[in-house]
């Protein structure tokens, strides 16, 4: 079988890390070429690269033999790489059929011309899926015919290579089915799909050869014939795992601070945890998986449709602000849009979830204000030269360490950390563990959510592993844990 | 950053107290150049004028500063200043006239009249921060509908002229009399009065630094326990609140309720806004800005005025001055940004 798509020594370098590191490999014709890594491996920056939302720092790719580059997706999908992405690219208000000739309009002097372009579409939708009517309009589609769409679309815009990131992510199990049906078909119509997702399942029965990254770099290409089991995949991805020695933890007590029955939303289903004082727990499960959720029911961010949350024995209201008051605080997943003010200054970011620290009857004290926000850059040690400096001009690692100061100026008893080390180096990575671990030795309850098992690794005391909205399973640290049983939970494998 | 001198103080202040200071140089500078053409521009009687031109703007100015700076607009206050100022006529006008509709009123005291007229505001302002704090719906769209149910009010009430006729001898007082020794009336201290007021709130409060906090990230204030709602709903009623204050006053000077008081009044108040440094996209700017926003509009469009003697040449004036100030504006503050 002939390469349609040769990688060779690929390099994308980001400010202080390579994303992706030196990876190689053929992607072969009319093939499903599965790509599987944990988060943070490289996957989407390869990605991203080939659709020309990035450019690369070196290496070379051929497309059907020739030089590859693309400086956007539009220029990408002229050359014959469409991506079926998460969010779905199908304008909800046109009907089928504009969406399936959307920015390929037949038109004269600006009026749009109904040309043989519209029934081809419509009659390569009928082939692929007879069940969608080409008059309706899209919105009233459900998620997976509006997949179908854009995967016509491709189809007929002649895409030589699709590629699909966790396409079954919102599709349910009949759904999925039928798309793996669409897609062999299209393999055998002369298309080439890569298919990206965290189902390690779906990958044996749909791929033709899988290719394993790792924090960044390449760890093998096989066919999906030579792959023993999941395990051997599993084993691929997760390799000799670097992390921090686990210390136990002294701190935690046998004391329930927060208690959750059968909590469900839109995406959660039936979640009961608990988390005792002083401990530090774990929330792992893959992108989707629900932590981001979970953490946003509990603070009273989104709604919850049924269960119980219990602080400190007692029900909690249902807002941020009542939670606050409780003595709970959140360190969102995205600094800079939920966590921080970066047109504020550090002085006054740090205050704002407890401003009676740093005011007398409803007026500011600015004495208070000045050395509680001295305090805290001390504490956390905040590179900066003034607390005058605004928020948005310190580096990353900087920022989160005011949206820690923030939250622990809340004097809050449980911190819920959403990706604590998101986006930020080494150096402050560890500076962050140590905060939460002297947290944790204050008598402090840690929950963090995290999508980098190391870390947890490193910092928990017990884990719940989440897959699909659910808690797989709860595991207590120790040394000697099971890496490659984690990562099977989270992709879907058995608890058991 | 060693380079001492005026980069050293630079460095030190805020942005806000950069454009604040650059705002007012530039008044100055405006004031002595129209000096230099119009000899009689620094007598006390024309600065008295100066003030007097603006001090319905800058009352109207302080709500619309700061409901901008926590990223909302309110276009709905020029039309709450002619349902102020005919509400006010009304309540207190005499019910015995047979002249005409127009001058049979509600003959309520003069001192219940006004307060009815402010809860006719407040009403206004209410139905602003329900839809808009509450159900989410685009500032612009529901104070532009609520300017036009005020003005409408007004108009009902006037048939569409103006309601003057027997009305009690307090009714005036407030809006005629004058600060002894100036040509200005008692509102000129009133407002002062409520800038003194917003400056305050603004700088020495918590509910001061909630503004900028909801204006600099809105999302990042409600997962911080800010209480997004209840803010906004304070800040509409207040501007509600300016806004039938000023009306009252207007009313009281003219000895009358105009169902046309107060057209356009909502985009001046914008403009000195804008003027005086405050960001449209919110989370920057300050009430004292504003104030010097209004005054340098003030020597700007009563110089043109001196100069050409025509003021229909104003608006031209006023609209090209705006532009280059917020163009000035944007490009001092964007290369301070990208200094630092």
């Amino acid at each position: 079988m002939e390469n349609i798509l040769e990688i060779r020594n690929l390099v994308k370098v980001f400010p202080g890390v390579r994303a992706v590191d030196d990876v190689s490999f053929d992607v072969k014709r009319n093939t499903v070429h599965c790509l599987v890594g944990e988060n943070g491996a490289g996957k989407s920056t390869l990605i991203k690269i080939l659709t020309g939302a990035y450019t690369k720092t070196g290496g070379s790719i051929k497309l059907n033999g020739a030089e590859y580059q693309a400086g956007s997706t539009g220029e990408a999908r002229a050359k014959g790489i469409t991506t079926l992405f998460q969010e779905l690219n199908v304008v909800d208000q046109l009907t089928v059929e504009e969406n399936l000739t959307l920015g390929r309009e037949d038109t004269t002097l600006g009026f749009l011309r109904r040309t043989d372009k519209i029934n081809k579409c419509v009659s390569l939708l009928h082939e692929i899926e007879p069940s969608i009517n080409p008059k309706a309009v899209t919105s009233t589609l459900s998620v997976a015919q509006k997949q179908i769409i854009e995967i016509t679309k491709a189809a007929a815009s002649k895409a030589d290579i699709i590629i699909m990131d966790e396409p079954t992510a919102s599709l349910s199990e009949n759904e999925a089915e039928r798309l793996f049906r669409i897609i062999r078909e299209l393999c055998s119509n002369n298309m080439t799909v890569i298919y990206i997702s965290h189902r390690l399942d779906e990958i044996f029965k749909l791929g033709s050869y899988v290719t394993v990254m790792r924090d960044g770099r390449h760890i093998g290409t096989k066919p999906i014939s030579e792959v023993k089991d999941r395990g051997e995949l599993i084993k691929m991805m997760v390799g000799k795992m670097i992390r921090e020695n686990y210390i136990p933890n002294p701190n935690a007590a046998d004391e329930k601070l927060l208690e959750i029955k059968d909590l469900s939303n839109h995406k959660l289903k039936q979640v009961s945890l608990h988390v005792n004082k002083g401990e530090i727990v774990g929330f792992y499960g893959l992108i989707g998986a629900g932590k981001t959720e979970l953490a946003r029911a509990v603070f009273g961010v989104d709604a919850i449709e049924a269960g119980e949350i219990l602080y400190k024995g007692r029900r909690v209201g249902a807002s941020p602000s009542q939670m606050i008051e409780a003595g709970i605080a959140l360190v969102p997943e995205e600094r800079r849009t939920q966590g921080l003010f970066t047109l504020l200054t550090i002085k006054a970011n740090i205050p704002v979830m407890k401003m009676d620290r740093v005011s007398r009857n409803g007026f500011m004290d600015k004495t208070k204000e000045r050395e509680v926000a001295e305090s805290y850059v001390r504490d956390m040690g905040i590179a900066t030269n003034s607390i005058e400096k605004e928020v948005g001009k310190l580096s990353g690692g900087n920022q989160q360490k005011v949206v820690f100061s923030k939250c622990l100026c809340s004097e809050a008893d449980l911190f819920m950390l959403d990706e604590p080390t998101r986006g930020i180096d080494v150096g402050a990575k560890s500076e962050i563990y140590n905060i939460i671990r002297r947290l944790s030795s204050d008598g402090k309850s840690i929950m963090i959510f995290s999508s980098e098992l190391p870390e947890l690794l490193s910092v928990c005391d017990r884990f719940y592993l989440l897959f699909d909205g659910r808690i797989k399973a709860e595991l207590k640290n120790s040394a000697d844990i099971d890496s490659e049983k984690i990562v099977n939970i989270v992709t879907g494998g058995d608890a058991a | 950053m060693k380079s001492g001198g005026m980069r050293g103080i630079a460095g030190k202040i805020s942005n806000e107290t950069y454009i604040n200071l650059a705002m007012l140089i530039s008044l100055v500078v405006l004031f002595f150049l129209a000096r230099l053409a119009l000899p009689k521009f620094a007598s006390i009687a024309n600065i008295q004028n100066l003030i007097s031109n603006q001090w319905y703007i800058i009352l109207l100015g302080i709500g619309v500063t700061h409901l901008l700076i926590a990223g909302y607009f309110d276009m709905s206050v020029g039309g709450v200043v002619a349902m102020a100022g005919v509400l006010s006529v009304f309540f207190c006008q005499g019910n015995t006239s047979t002249a005409s509709e127009l001058s049979r009123g509600l003959n309520l005291p003069y001192g219940i009249s006004i307060a009815l007229t402010l809860l006719a505001c407040l009403g206004i302002g209410a139905i602003n921060s329900f839809f808009i704090a509450k159900l989410k719906v685009a500032s612009i769209i529901i104070t532009l509908g609520t300017m036009s149910v005020a003005r409408g009010i007004a108009q009902i009430l006037t048939q569409g002229a103006q309601r003057n006729t027997d009305l009690p001898d307090v009714f005036t007082v407030i809006g005629k009399t004058s600060i002894p020794g100036t040509s200005m009336t008692i509102a000129v201290l009133i407002v002062a009065v409520f800038v003194i007021l917003a400056i305050v709130a603004e700088k020495k409060t918590v509910f001061g630094r909630r503004i900028y906090q909801i204006g600099a990230n809105q999302n990042a204030a409600r997962l911080s326990g800010v209480k997004v709602e209840r803010q906004v709903t304070i800040l509409y009623l207040i501007s509600a609140l300016l806004a039938g204050i000023t009306g009252i006053l207007l009313a009281s000077e003219f000895g009358a309720g105009y169902s046309s008081r107060g057209r356009g009044y909502e985009f001046d108040a914008l403009v000195i806004t804008l003027l005086g440094g405050t960001s449209i996209n919110g989370g920057f700017g300050s009430a004292f800005g504003t104030v010097i926003g209004a005054l340098i509009i003030s020597v700007i469009t009563s110089t043109a005025t001196g100069l050409l003697l025509r003021p229909e040449w104003q608006y031209i004036i006023k609209g090209a001055a705006t532009f280059i100030a917020i163009m000035a504006q944007r490009y001092a503050l964007e290369k301070r940004m990208s200094n630092g």
